[in-house]
């Protein structure tokens, strides 16, 4: 395998869910700089169109449970041209966590995934305030309570511990201020959906879906003191204060690197979080500047970076999926799909607290790890499936009647990828295909018995430890 | 009401109420309607994955009272269904329902008795890629949208092939991805052409006659039509699915009204709030009809947040009292209308 292609497979897997063998040789194609900069600068998506989605599964046209939610956003995951602007929903979706459990309004939470893709790669300043006015966001964290006659510090705080500097960096009282800032910030008809909310209402006519509505008869409009700056300050006034401190960049850099490039900072780490700062402050807070710098360092780019990261749940299950070719069309099972990402601990819409999920080495336990490995290997031993046919065609394709075991686990191994790994699983897979005797050939393809073969390879494979590895 | 000088539609009711059981008063994710012989109201439940073991028909009457309900389970055996899209009954009283999964037609009788079946998975004649919309004429002659296939076929009354036209297209007499279809009373076939924004109208022979529905006019523009029915005056009524309204065309395609739904609360939907006060009164100082930021400033979206609008409307049919009936599957309900 070529390192141009080794690395380009690194930044796929990062920036995305992963490459097929056409894909990652567009990729090459272009180039590693201009393929990060079209990564940052999606434009429109190709994806599977919503109208066919809704026809076909009514359920997702409807919205009225989370499974739908769910399933509605792993097609988009499965079959978008723009990778990146989905791993990046993905990222904020975690980070600004908001779960179906306390709002029961799905709709609601697929806007809010809208507005990430729509906000997520500019200025973090309009984030912020997006997300401020988001009303999922403000159901989940009670800002509709937040009453200019009786504050609720929820949103408030969780917004300066949470969402942008972390905690050590303000005092309670600036979470008061920032609270008094916020009131009046809520979704319209407020008390009839909290009531709904509250009761998992559907009745009589099923969800009735929400927008914001600022109040300005419920707003705090006196003055207030927030991080030393004193003034009659509205959310986003707040916003573009928290946007300019120093912890804020930290804050946002660093979860970023952990994200896209490693879950344990280093100290080589530390000068790639502080170059990333730098971006941030020159760029006007620009999401797209910070994740620039990043891709584009030496650091993301060694062979440190590569396989540092535990691969999440979704990543997993989309990445895979894609690379088996599977659910390009709607399919009635899709909502399974959703159902393994809930079982190996990444309920999508779904996240345990407002902190998000735990995430790096946290996501492996005995139970996920089963999950995993059975769901990668069922997925790509399966020769029927467009994309496990098409790595069997591209393995095959350089020999005439036979491949030798370790040239067919080599020849796998780089069309799943290229994946790298450790010389003992390379031994054990060849042991496995030694095992299943010899492949045969007829002028370069494999009867049904030999793809099935090849397929049981491939499946063994993406069962190693480092296929749960990005 | 909607009135041009020609013709003048009035809000009658709201008929439903969401079923999220697996049986009882209530619909779930109603997919078409249809009136049987003796003026009772068939309701095809799609139902969501949640509660596709409770796939059924239920029936009711204008008074709402909810009478029975048949079904046999979600799956592929007999009498079972998967994904239903449309139903008929035939000149024999028969109610023939499409299923665009198990690429089939199943026959019942009006209390639900399965009496027989048609079709399988192909691309030869009389197979199906996904049945959906269906109609029979007085003959018993039956015709179905196959999907996938991208054509309309005519079978007997028991599903012997007769007839087909359409392929993949968007040219005249071309289709993709037909949904829905209606008769008028010369027995002119007008098909929902989802995919191409339009409605055509050929004879029963498949000669096209006619394109409703491609205009650049905002007003006469269709967006995904998925079912289409016809007043005994020639009118031409759509779902206008992707706008969630219906438009009304006159026969020579002009649009004379248009219908984006006033739902009220059904009697079943009252009989909930009696018990639920607490919700009624915050339902009370809402505003159902609420104006919605630019960035949702979409039909669906308006729809997923303006209660009275149609939300899904999947299917317009006609009694013989010219009483119209628009089914909403993301709102579980149908809204009547008389047409005057």
């Amino acid at each position: 395998m070529s390192q141009d292609a080794s690395l380009m497979a690194h930044l796929m897997r990062r920036a995305g869910f992963g490459a097929t063998r056409n894909e990652l040789e567009e990729y090459l194609s272009d180039g590693y700089k201009t393929t990060v900069e079209k990564l940052l600068n999606p434009g429109e998506s190709n994806h599977m169109p919503d109208d066919l989605i809704r026809r076909y599964h009514v359920d997702q046209s409807e919205l009225r449970q989370l499974d739908c939610a769910g399933a509605y956003w792993l097609y988009r995951m499965l079959t978008t041209s723009n990778s990146l602007e989905e791993k990046l929903a993905l990222f904020w979706h975690g980070l600004f966590a908001t779960g179906y459990a306390k709002l029961n309004q799905a709709r609601a939470l697929l806007n809010q995934i809208d507005m990430f893709r729509q906000y997520g790669f500019g200025s973090f300043r309009d984030l912020l305030v997006e997300l401020s006015r988001d009303p999922a966001m403000i159901l989940w964290l009670d800002n509709n309570e937040n009453h200019k006659e009786a504050i609720n510090e929820n949103f408030g705080r969780e917004l300066l511990e949470l969402f942008s500097m972390g905690i050590g960096n303000y005092s309670e009282d600036d979470i008061k201020e920032c609270a008094k800032a916020f009131t009046g910030w809520t979704l319209k008809n407020a008390e009839y959906m909290s009531v709904r909310a509250s009761k998992d209402s559907i009745w009589p006519y099923g969800r009735i879906a929400w927008h914001y509505e600022y109040r300005a008869n419920d707003h705090d409009s006196g003055e207030k003191k927030f991080l030393g700056e004193v003034g009659n300050f509205n959310g986003e006034d707040i916003v573009d204060i928290i946007v300019t401190q120093e912890p804020t960049a930290r804050f946002l850099s660093t979860r970023l690197f952990q994200y896209f490039a490693s879950d344990e900072v280093d100290d080589d780490g530390e000068q790639v979080i502080k170059a990333m700062m730098d971006s941030y402050f020159e760029s006007g807070f620009k999401v797209s500047a910070v994740l620039r710098t990043l891709f584009n360092s030496d650091y993301f780019k060694s062979e440190k970076c590569r396989y540092s990261r535990v691969k999440g749940p979704v990543e997993s299950v989309v990445g895979t999926a894609r690379l088996a070719g599977s659910y390009q069309e709607p399919t009635l099972d899709v909502h399974s799909l959703w159902a393994q990402t809930m079982f190996m601990g990444q309920g999508l819409l779904a996240p345990p607290t407002v902190e998000g999920w735990h995430e790096g080495v946290e996501w492996i336990d005995s139970g996920s790890l089963v999950e995993r490995i059975n769901f990668a290997a069922k997925e790509l031993s399966d020769p029927t499936k467009d994309g496990v046919q098409d790595i069997i065609r591209r393995v095959t394709s350089g020999y005439r009647d036979f491949i030798h075991p370790e040239n067919l686990v080599d020849s796998c191994l780089d069309f799943m990828g290229p994946i790298q790994v450790e010389a003992d699983t390379r031994e054990g897979l060849i042991e496995f295909a030694e095992s299943q005797g010899d492949l045969q050939l007829e002028n370069g393809k494999t009867d049904e018995d030999g793809s099935a073969q090849i397929a049981r390879l491939i499946g063994m494979i993406a069962s190693t430890r480092e296929y749960q590895l990005a | 009401m909607v009135i041009s000088n020609t013709i003048s539609i009035r809000y009658l009711k709201t008929i439903g109420i969401v079923n999220n059981g697996f049986n009882g008063r209530g619909f779930a994710n109603p997919y078409d309607v249809t009136i049987g012989p003796e003026g009772n109201i068939f309701v095809l439940n799609r139902c969501d994955p949640a509660r596709r073991n409770a796939i059924r028909v239920g029936v009711c009457n204008l008074n709402e009272e909810y009478l029975y309900e048949f079904g046999y389970g979600f799956g592929d055996g007999d009498g079972q269904m998967m994904l239903p899209v449309a139903m008929a009954f035939d000149s024999k009283g028969r109610l023939l329902i499409t299923d665009e999964h198990t690429n089939r037609v199943t026959i019942y009788s009006d209390e639900g008795e399965v009496l027989g079946k048609w079709g399988h998975k192909g691309e030869s004649e009389g197979e199906f890629n996904g049945p959906a919309g269906i109609a029979t004429d007085s003959s018993g002659t039956v015709y179905i949208c196959d999907q996938r296939n991208h054509r309309v076929q005519k079978y007997t009354a028991d599903g012997r092939f007769l007839a087909q036209w359409g392929s993949q297209g968007t040219r005249a007499g071309e289709f993709n991805l037909p949904w829905g279809l209606g008769l008028d009373a010369e027995n002119n076939v007008y098909v929902a052409d989802w995919r191409n924004d339009r409605v055509q109208k050929f004879d029963s022979n498949g000669h096209y006659l006619k394109t409703i529905g491609d205009s650049e006019v905002e007003e006469e523009h269709l967006a995904r039509p998925s079912a289409v029915s016809i007043d005994e005056n020639g009118n031409i009524y759509v779902a206008d699915w992707g706008n969630e309204r219906v438009q009304v065309f006159n026969s020579e395609g002009e649009v004379i009204a248009s219908l984006k739904g006033e739902a009220t609360l059904s009697d079943w939907a009252k009989d909930f709030f009696e018990s639920n006060p607490d919700e009624m009164e915050t339902r009370e100082i809402s505003d159902l009809n609420p104006d919605v930021p630019d960035h949702l400033n979409n039909p669906y979206h308006i729809s997923s947040q303006t209660e009275p609008f149609f939300w899904g409307p999947v299917s317009v049919r006609i009694d013989n009292d010219n009483r119209l009936y628009v089914v909403e599957s993301n709102r579980h309900r149908i809204q009547i209308y008389e047409i005057e």
